[in-house]
């Protein structure tokens, strides 16, 4: 959010537009976020603290050599697939067996954290502290074009594009047999095995799609914020305040959130100051969740005795 | 109380590990004049005690929380800017620390009380997250990056505390806060906090408000962080935004789970081998977050309560358990004490109730004639639980009204009928698994014990009398249930049947006005069965409305005044069961349409 600089003296049209590039450009990455939180959330009732370091391992291949080096697409494809292992990885040592224990002991909280402080700590022995900057594919740039006195880049847009046709595509998926079956495995892990939906595999799968997403969150992070070993976990408090606040398993609902959000702080970055950025996300959050608990579309799933 | 824990000589000889370790800890600085052991100890003991309020927190209550670390900031803060800035004393500066973090703790708390417990997990994150840039951007308060400097130690007159005597306060600290834990553990709040951990719609069942359990445990939480705050600043004599990272919040969390969660010894043990241990073996302090990673994955995975429960089973399994008991059936008459009032009448008017597309209720009217035994019966899916549900609030209706006893409860919260005087007796057994079956039953009598929270942290004498009254009522119910001698074994531990008994005393132990029981029936065996009836027979003419959800019809048909049919959410009939039961629509819904 570089751009707000110079454009400190008032209210005027650019500013604003200004916020809003930015706030939809990051906000749409924030729904991301989300949406590989739900993606992880319907077959196991989880949500998984370590979707930051993942989306950190894939900005960081994306930045590092040998991938970093391939043809863009070859290399986020390379990226998707490395992430989408290691969080099957995460699935088998860290969700797994705690959800074998009891489906509805909070154990998984720790489990997942716990995995993310060793992605953390790989990275650091892995790769260096130092941020680094990643370029856009041919022929997207950062470059800033200005249209009606709205100033963007073409991977800007780009991104946009991305966030909403992930979660159109998740939609058409939900609608699917299997997006039957995930929401069986969602409402009654047990229940579901009597019907001939085993969780155990669906779980799996989820975990490879959700891995997949993170990555592909990293892959579109790198050249927007610099890709660097400590940015996991800014995304994921941003993330979980998008799920929060667009209600969790609503694909749709977190990903206006995020933009809502992502404006938000870019407001906050302009007219108070860039310090108090995540000071004013977080106090704009817990005010709508103690407006709407549910969040803002309020899709609450009742509990049963 | 046991045998052991009851008399003078058990108190001393459960006490003397304790003492033990506190002498040895006081004397640590006596015997080596090495300045960094007495700093080192001095900080453990810091960590101790804001572990020791974790425990609080996260063993007992179940609340993961993320944001300890942001808290003990708080509370160094407070206490570095007051006695730095503006000169106050460090016994002036600690309360209002205190006061500060447990202001804190609860707004900490406040967004996240009605969701699920992995919000606050969220909560506290971003709140540890936000404190540290908060720290940075109030330059002119906390000193920005290079923090507060010059924080005097404490003083009493004009003698000014060594760094013997910080660790002597220290201790001295976590002796008080100890015994206040375990007292406030083994009381009535303890027994709400751990079922608001297992069971919460069952905590709710019993009188206990989960929202205000919680805010209390984030206060004590907030409390000892603060304390634990105010006691750093003076001991490192200064405090920077870079002694306050997520990895000191975390430390906390693995400290109470590596030692034990919801164990007492838990975060000693846990600070002894995660701080100390590492801070004494210089090679190993490099290599610090890949140990907390891993510490924290294989022990919620392999051994989730921790070396002090590790420990514990341990011991369990070396010593000998006695002999299964005779189980139900017993024939020792039921001491449970009068009902609290008069037997309590309900009347549905209306009621609806969805599902998303199911329609599990469709305009009920019912009406509950106190002291009846009121079955309702029907086929698996018509709405028998639900029903269930919405008297007990545990639900709340799309449509209607709920009476209880002339006093409209539409929208009363689960726990409020609870004081009123209403039990319930779950299908599954929710229990608190790893407490014994005394405090089981004890959890029954929450409604109706008067003793809250300074009068038990103050162990007043009637406190501890009406605790000991109450410990002597639930052993007779035990008795009566055909769980004599058996009052210290673990709920878990009890085979399925027995679980459903212990359900069952715990609602009479509430001295109930109306129980509700949602099929207590199933998988008992035909002599538990008979036994079952005359349970329910004598606690209906002692006084109390019972409403049963049941499968079972010759149980029905033995103990029931009225029954009332439910099929696919709609009142079928109602009245005295061979009417009921003989109905030829009953007869349909049961068994499907005669040829």
């Amino acid at each position: 959010m570089g751009s707000s600089g110079d454009a400190r003296m008032g209210c005027d049209r650019p500013m604003i537009a200004d916020i809003l590039v930015a706030g939809l450009v990051f906000g749409s990455l924030y729904g991301l976020v989300a949406v590989g939180f739900n993606v992880l959330h319907r077959p196991t009732n989880v949500v998984n603290f370590a979707q930051g370091e993942l989306i950190m391992i894939g900005a960081m291949l994306m930045a590092a050599t040998p991938i970093g080096g391939l043809p863009w697409g070859v290399a986020a494809a390379c990226v998707m697939a490395i992430v989408a292992v290691v969080a099957l990885v995460e699935e088998r040592v860290a969700v797994t067996p705690v959800l074998r224990r009891s489906s509805h002991a909070v154990g998984w909280v720790i489990t997942t954290l716990a995995f993310s402080l060793l992605l953390a700590e790989a990275a650091g022995r892995l790769w260096t502290d130092q941020p680094s900057t990643v370029v856009p594919p041919w022929p997207l740039s950062m470059r800033v074009q200005e249209v009606l006195g709205v100033r963007f880049s073409s991977y800007q847009v780009a991104v946009v594009i991305v966030a909403v046709a992930v979660v159109a595509l998740l939609g058409v998926l939900d609608r699917s047999r299997l997006g039957t079956a995930l929401r069986a495995v969602a409402a009654d892990r047990d229940g579901a095995r009597l019907r001939g939906v085993d969780p155990t595999a669906l779980t799996r799968r989820s975990f490879l799609l959700g891995g997949a997403l993170a990555g592909l969150t990293g892959v579109l992070a790198a050249p927007l914020l610099l890709a660097s070993v400590t940015m996991g976990l800014g995304l994921l408090i941003k993330g979980f305040a998008a799920l929060a606040v667009g209600g969790i398993g609503d694909n749709r609902g977190v990903l206006v959130a995020g933009w809502m959000l992502g404006v938000i702080e870019a407001a906050g970055a302009v007219f108070a100051s860039p310090g108090s950025q995540s000071v004013v996300l977080f106090a704009a959050m817990l005010l709508i969740l103690l407006i709407r608990p549910n969040g803002l579309r309020g899709l609450a799933v009742q509990r049963h005795v | 109380m046991s045998e052991v824990r009851g008399t003078r000589s058990g108190a001393v000889r459960r006490a003397a590990p304790w003492l033990a370790f506190v002498a040895a800890a006081a004397v640590l600085p006596l015997l080596s004049g090495d300045p960094t052991i007495t700093y080192l100890a001095t900080t453990a003991g810091i960590y101790v005690l804001v572990g020791t309020g974790l425990n609080l927190m996260f063993g007992y209550t179940g609340q993961v929380s993320l944001g300890q670390g942001a808290l003990v900031a708080v509370g160094a803060y407070t206490t570095g800017i007051l006695m730095a800035d503006h000169d106050w004393t460090f016994w002036a500066a600690a309360p209002v620390a205190v006061a500060v973090a447990v202001g804190a703790g609860t707004l900490m708390a406040l967004p996240a009380f009605r969701l699920s417990s992995w919000y606050i997990a969220l909560v506290t994150l971003g709140a540890a997250m936000a404190a540290r840039s908060l720290l940075v951007e109030f330059e002119g308060l906390t000193g920005g990056w290079s923090g507060l400097t010059g924080i005097p130690r404490p003083a009493l007159g004009p003698w000014e505390l060594g760094e013997r005597d910080i660790l002597w306060l220290v201790l001295a600290v976590n002796v008080m806060l100890l015994v206040m834990v375990r007292t406030i553990v083994d009381s009535r709040l303890g027994r709400g906090m751990m079922a608001v951990r297992d069971a919460p719609e069952m905590a709710q069942s019993v009188g206990v408000a989960p929202a205000r359990m919680k805010l209390f445990a984030f206060a004590c939480g907030g409390g000892t962080a603060g304390l634990g705050g105010a006691l750093l600043a003076v001991h490192h004599g200064l405090v920077t935004p870079d002694d306050f990272t997520l990895d000191f919040s975390i430390l906390f969390l693995l400290v109470v789970i590596i030692g034990g969660a919801a164990r007492l010894a838990g975060p000693i043990i846990g600070t002894l081998l995660f701080f100390a241990l590492p801070e004494l073996l210089t090679g190993l302090a490099e290599w610090r977050g890949l140990i907390y990673g891993a510490a924290l994955l294989v022990l919620m995975v392999y051994a989730p309560q921790g070396i002090a429960g590790a420990w514990e089973r341990l011991r369990a399994r070396r010593q000998d358990s006695g002999p299964p008991s005779e189980t139900f059936g017993t024939d020792i008459p039921v001491e449970a004490g009068p009902p609290r009032g008069k037997p309590l009448g309900v009347e549905l008017i209306g009621v609806r109730k969805s599902f998303g597309g199911v329609r599990a209720l469709q305009e009920i009217d019912l009406t509950i004639e106190p002291g009846t035994v009121h079955a309702i019966v029907g086929p698996n899916g018509s709405g028998k639980t639900t029903l269930l549900n919405v008297i007990s609030r545990l639900l709340r209706q799309d449509g209607g009204r709920v009476i209880l006893d002339a006093e409209d409860v539409s929208r009363a919260p689960a726990e409020r009928l609870a004081r009123r005087g209403v039990a319930r007796v779950f299908q599954t057994p929710r229990l608190l698994g790893a407490s014994s079956l005394r405090d089981n039953v004890l959890l029954g009598a929450y409604p109706r014990e008067r003793a809250g929270g300074p009068a038990t942290v103050l162990r007043l004498p009637w406190a501890r009398r009406e605790q000991a009254e109450l410990a002597q009522e639930a052993d007779r119910l035990l008795a009566g249930h055909g769980l004599a001698g058996r009052a210290e074994e673990q709920a878990a531990s009890l085979p399925h049947g027995e679980q459903r008994l212990l359900e069952v005393a715990r609602a009479s132990m509430a001295r109930p006005r109306l129980l509700l029981m949602d099929e207590p029936a199933a998988g008992l065996t035909p002599r538990e069965l008979e036994s079952l009836g005359r349970l329910i027979r004598a606690i209906r003419d002692s006084g109390t409305t019972v409403v049963l959800v049941e499968h079972h019809i010759e149980l029905v048909a033995s103990v029931a005044d009225v029954v009332t049919v439910l099929d696919r959410g709609r009142l079928v009939t109602s009245g005295p069961p061979q009417e009921a039961l003989g109905d030829a629509r009953v007869v349909e819904v049961y068994l499907g349409a005669p040829a």
